[in-house]
């Protein structure tokens, strides 16, 4: 087994997916006044999970902002705040999750290899 | 795509919903002002927000290998002008003012006291999200520092 095996890379690109969803959420809650604004989304659990089917690695998976067309609300934008808030939140628990098994799978690693502290 | 990309974007939507807080106090606080600079009743001020694009060089990059009509990469708002509201003056009777005219008419400041409240909650609101967008973000930085741990 290498040492960086195929659950760590789905890991990371799962953490990238996630903050670049972060990001995404966090320009359409900043727009969410900006007339005309049409919100972002980052749909990185298809794109990854397709790849990997595909028997692409997920290292090299690159997941792409799209922008949602939506009708125009009261505001003049297509931005629900509540709604955005909620996925943000959402969205930051999913990446503690993912930290948190990366950082239970590292101390496995250390453990194993002995070293302080594990 | 930057770590503190999130960071910034959400900083960029506190400047705006202040700004906007700032214009509508103005707004209020000259709710009956009858005599502005231009010796005209005060106009409503509004602010003009625009999507930004990407500062940094990755965000650049990305949108430029992008074909046009894509997603532009995510670089918060900005705020573009401030503008004044071309809603004509209200007219009100009160004859016994100094300003008024032969009919008895005082021109009063295009501005709706309960639109101005209005709008000062919805951006206080909007500044509320960003503190929370940033902190979110905040916090998932900190998950990632603490897998060094």
């Amino acid at each position: 087994m290498a040492l960086i095996d195929s659950t760590q890379q789905l890991l990371e690109a799962a953490a990238r997916g996630s903050w670049q969803r972060q990001t995404a959420l966090t320009n359409n809650i900043a727009n969410a006044d900006t007339p005309g604004y049409a919100p972002q989304e980052v749909s990185f659990e298809s794109a990854l999970q397709s790849a990997v089917n595909g028997g692409a690695s997920p290292t090299e998976v690159q997941f792409q902002t799209e922008t949602k067309p939506v009708e125009a609300g009261p505001n003049g934008t297509g931005i629900s705040v509540d709604q955005e808030s909620a996925k943000l939140a959402e969205n930051g628990l999913d990446y503690q999750a993912l930290t948190q098994v990366m950082g239970a799978r590292n101390d496995i690693m250390r453990s194993a290899m002995g070293a302080p502290g594990a | 795509m930057g770590l503190f990309e999130a960071i910034g974007i959400a900083g960029s939507g506190l400047t705006a919903e202040r700004v906007r807080m700032d214009v509508t106090a103005e707004n209020l606080a000259n709710a009956n002002t009858t005599k502005a600079a231009n010796g005209q009743p005060y106009q409503r001020q509004e602010v003009e927000l625009a999507q930004a694009g990407s500062s940094d060089f990755g965000g650049a990059l990305t949108s430029a290998i992008r074909q046009s009509g894509s997603t532009p990469a995510p670089g918060g708002v900005q705020v573009t002008g401030i503008v004044s509201d071309a809603t004509p003056d209200q007219q009100v009777y009160d004859p016994g003012s100094p300003e008024a005219n032969a009919q008895g008419y005082v021109k009063m400041p295009n501005i709706s006291t309960v639109t101005e409240m209005t709008d000062l909650i919805s951006e206080s609101q909007s500044y509320q999200s960003d503190v929370t967008a940033m902190q979110t973000a905040k916090s998932m930085f900190t998950a990632t520092l603490g897998l060094l741990k």
